[in-house]
C-alpha cells in the first residue's frame, strides 16, 4: 500500500458521487477546449486565409464586429503612390445567409487583383471580367449550397450563375462566395465602398519596414487601421470580443466545476471527521492530511481534465461540421490547448481543495474521535 | 506466544502533577489537579465510574488533547509543549481504542500500516512488518479482510497489532475489552499481556472491569478528575 492507494481508496469509496464531480469539472474543461478552440480556429483560418491571398498588410477601419465598417475605395490611390507597397487590391467582404445555408463568407474581389492569383479553377471557369453578373465558388461553398457549375445562386435579390468551382489553397477561402468587387457593390448597392484593402509589399521587405508602411497609412487614412496580416485577427476587435467571451463562459463553466469540487472535498473531510481523527491518533502529521487532501481533488481535478478534453474534442469535431460553422472555422484541435485545459483543471482541483485541508488539519484529535 | 517476566526499571516515563481539563468554557471540569508517576514497563489499569475523567487522562497522555493546567511531562518533556506531537502519536505511543476505531474501507494489512507511513520504512518493509504482527496476534488468516467482516474480538487484535506498528514505549488502550463477550474480552486481556511481557512496553489500561484491573501492576482509582487511591495489585 502506498500513499496514493489511500488517496485513491477515498475516490472510489463513492463512486456516484465522484463521477458527478468529475461531470461537473469536465464539463467545464470541455467548455474551454471547445469554445478556445474554435475561436483560435477562427484565428488561424482567417491567418491561413491571408497567406493563401498572399496579403501582407491589411487595410480596414477601426470600428465594426466581425466585418469592419466600409470606407472610400479611393483611398486604393493614395496607398498605392506610398513607398514599398507593390500591389493594392480592394474587397467588400460580408458574411450572410445565402439561399437554404445558414451563414457564408461572400468576398466582392476587385478584378484583377492579386488576391484572385492563387485560386485554382477545379471546374468550369473563373469570371470573364469585372462586370460579369457571375460567382466562382470555393470547394466547400460549393458542397454546403449544393451548387454545381451551371446552376444559379441568389444573393439579396439578384440572380447570379455559378460559372466556376475553384481551390482556394484554404478552408476559409474554400467556404467563400467570390464575385467581382464591381458587382457585389451593386448587388448591395454600396458603389465606391470596400472594408478591405489588401496590399503586397516588394519581396524582401522586413518587418520593421512594414511596420513603417503601416505607419504611413495610419496617417493619410486616420480612421482606419493597417495591420500586418499575421496579426490581424489577434487585433481585431470582433475577435477579441469573441476571445473575451469564449474565455469568460469557459470560466464561468470552471467556476461551476471549482465549487462542484470544493463542495465534494468538503463533504469528504465532514464525513471523515472521525477517520481524520483515527489517522491523527495514530500519528499522522497536519501536512500529511493536507497532503492527502489536496491529493484527492488533484486527482479529480486531473480525471476531470482528461474526460473534460475528450468531450472538449467531440465538442469540438461536432461544432465544426455544423451548417453555421462549417466552411469559415475549422476547429484548433491544438495539443498545447489539451495540455493547458487538463493543467487548468489540475489547479481547480489543487485550488478546490485548499480550504477543506485546511479545515482537515485544524481538527483536534480527541474531538475528531468523537464525532 | 511465551510469556517472559515483565521488566518494571526506575526511569520515569509519565509525571503528571496538578493536571486540570476543563470544557466548554469551563462548564465541565473533568480532571481537577491530577497528580501521577508511571515509570518504564509498568502495568497500569486506572479504573473509576464513567465521568470520573480516565478516558480524558488517557488522551492527555497520548496527546489528542491539551490540558487547562499542569504539568504533563514525558520522559522529562512538557507533552503540551512538545514541537512535533504527531511524532509523538506516532513513535512513543500505540492507542488502542475501545470502538477498535479502525479504516472501514481498508483491509487488515492495510490498517496494520497506516502509522507506518510516519515512519521510514519502504513500502516493502511497511508490509512485511503488518505481516509480522497481524501473525503475532493471530490474524495471519485475515490479511485481505475488510473490519466489517471480522469478529469484535478479532477488531481488537487488528488494533493492537496496528497499535504496535512503530513498536512504541508506550501502549494506552482506553476500555479495549469494552466491546467484546467476556470470551473475547479475556483473550485479549491475555494478548495485552503478553505483549506487554514480552515487548516490555509501558501499558496504561483505562477500565471499569475489576477483573481486568487486577492482572494489572499497578491500579490506579480515579474519581471525580482526581487519583483516589494508587496501588500495587493484589496479584503482585
Amino acid at each position: 500500500m502506498t500513499f496514493f492507494t489511500i488517496v485513491l481508496r477515498s475516490l472510489t469509496r463513492r463512486p456516484v458521487r465522484t463521477c458527478l464531480t468529475l461531470v461537473g469539472i469536465s464539463i467545464g474543461i470541455a467548455a474551454v477546449v471547445t469554445l478556445v478552440g474554435m475561436a483560435s480556429g477562427y484565428e488561424k483560418g482567417i491567418g491561413k486565409q491571408l497567406d493563401a491571398v498572399g496579403v501582407d498588410v491589411v487595410v480596414s477601419n477601426m470600428s465594426g464586429g466581425l466585418m469592419p465598417k466600409m470606407f472610400d475605395a479611393s483611398l486604393q490611390k493614395k496607398v498605392a503612390a506610398l513607398p514599398r507597397v507593390a500591389e493594392t487590391s480592394t474587397l467588400l467582404m460580408r458574411m450572410m445567409s445565402v439561399e437554404d445555408a445558414p451563414i457564408m463568407m461572400i468576398s466582392g474581389r476587385e478584378w484583377g487583383g492579386f488576391t484572385w492569383n492563387r485560386m485554382k479553377v477545379l471546374e468550369g471557369r473563373m469570371l470573364k471580367d469585372r462586370s460579369e453578373k457571375a460567382v466562382v465558388l470555393g470547394t466547400l461553398a460549393a458542397e454546403l449550397l449544393k451548387k454545381k457549375v451551371g446552376d444559379t445562386l441568389q444573393i439579396e435579390v439578384e440572380e447570379l450563375a455559378v460559372v466556376g468551382i475553384v481551390d482556394g489553397q484554404s478552408m476559409v477561402e474554400n467556404g467563400t462566395i467570390f464575385l467581382s468587387l464591381d458587382v457585389m457593390q451593386a448587388i448591395s448597392g454600396d458603389e465606391g465602398k470596400i472594408n478591405f484593402l489588401d496590399i503586397r509589399v516588394p519581396p524582401n521587405t522586413s518587418k520593421a519596414e512594414i511596420a513603417l508602411l503601416c505607419k504611413d497609412i495610419k496617417v493619410i487614412f486616420p480612421e482606419g487601421r493597417a495591420m500586418i496580416a499575421s496579426e490581424v485577427v489577434g487585433t481585431s476587435q470582433g475577435f477579441r470580443v469573441v476571445r473575451a467571451m469564449s474565455w469568460s463562459t469557459s470560466l464561468l463553466a470552471i467556476t461551476v466545476g471549482v465549487l462542484g469540487v470544493m463542495n465534494t472535498m468538503l463533504m469528504t473531510v465532514f464525513e471523515r471527521t472521525h477517520e481524520i481523527g483515527i489517522l491523527l491518533a495514530l500519528g499522522w502529521r497536519r501536512r500529511r492530511l493536507v497532503a492527502m487532501v489536496l491529493c484527492e481533488s488533484a486527482l479529480l481535478g486531473l480525471l476531470g481534465g482528461v474526460v473534460g478534453v475528450g468531450l472538449g474534442v467531440v465538442g469540438l469535431i461536432t461544432l465544426g461540421s455544423s451548417p453555421g460553422v462549417r466552411g469559415f472555422i475549422e476547429p484548433d484541435l491544438n495539443p498545447k490547448l489539451m495540455l493547458i485545459s487538463i493543467a487548468i483543471a489540475v489547479v481547480v482541483g489543487v485550488v478546490s481543495g485548499l480550504y477543506p485541508a485546511w479545515r482537515s488539519s485544524r481538527l483536534t484529535p480527541s474531538l475528531a474521535l468523537q464525532s | 506466544m511465551v510469556a517472559a517476566a515483565p521488566t518494571t526499571s526506575d526511569e520515569l516515563i509519565y509525571q503528571v502533577i496538578g493536571l486540570k481539563k476543563q470544557f466548554d468554557n469551563g462548564k465541565v471540569i473533568a480532571l481537577r489537579g491530577l497528580d501521577l508517576e508511571i515509570r518504564q514497563g509498568e502495568f497500569v489499569a486506572i479504573v473509576g465510574k464513567s465521568g470520573c475523567g480516565k478516558s480524558t487522562l488517557l488522551q492527555m497522555l497520548g496527546s489528542l488533547d491539551k490540558p487547562t493546567e499542569g504539568t504533563l511531562n514525558y520522559r522529562g518533556r512538557s507533552i503540551p509543549d512538545l514541537p512535533d506531537p504527531a511524532a509523538y502519536r506516532a513513535h512513543e505511543i500505540g492507542f488502542v481504542f475501545q470502538a477498535f476505531q479502525l479504516l472501514p474501507t481498508f483491509t487488515v494489512l492495510e490498517n496494520v500500516q497506516m502509522p507506518m507511513f510516519e515512519g521510514k520504512l519502504s513500502r516493502s518493509q511497511r508490509r512485511a512488518r503488518a505481516v509480522e504482527l497481524l501473525e503475532s496476534v493471530g490474524l495471519g488468516h485475515r490479511f485481505n479482510h475488510f473490519p466489517s467482516e471480522l469478529s469484535g474480538g478479532e477488531r481488537q487484535r487488528v488494533a493492537i497489532a496496528r497499535g504496535l506498528a512503530n513498536k512504541p514505549s508506550v501502549v494506552l488502550a482506553d476500555e479495549p475489552t469494552g466491546n467484546l463477550d467476556s470470551e473475547s474480552a479475556v483473550q485479549i486481556i491475555e494478548l495485552l499481556l503478553d505483549l506487554h511481557r514480552q515487548l516490555g512496553v509501558t501499558l496504561v489500561l483505562v477500565t471499569h472491569d475489576m477483573a481486568i484491573a487486577e492482572r494489572a501492576s499497578r491500579i490506579i482509582r480515579m474519581k471525580d478528575g482526581r487519583v483516589l487511591t494508587d496501588q500495587l495489585a493484589i496479584s503482585h
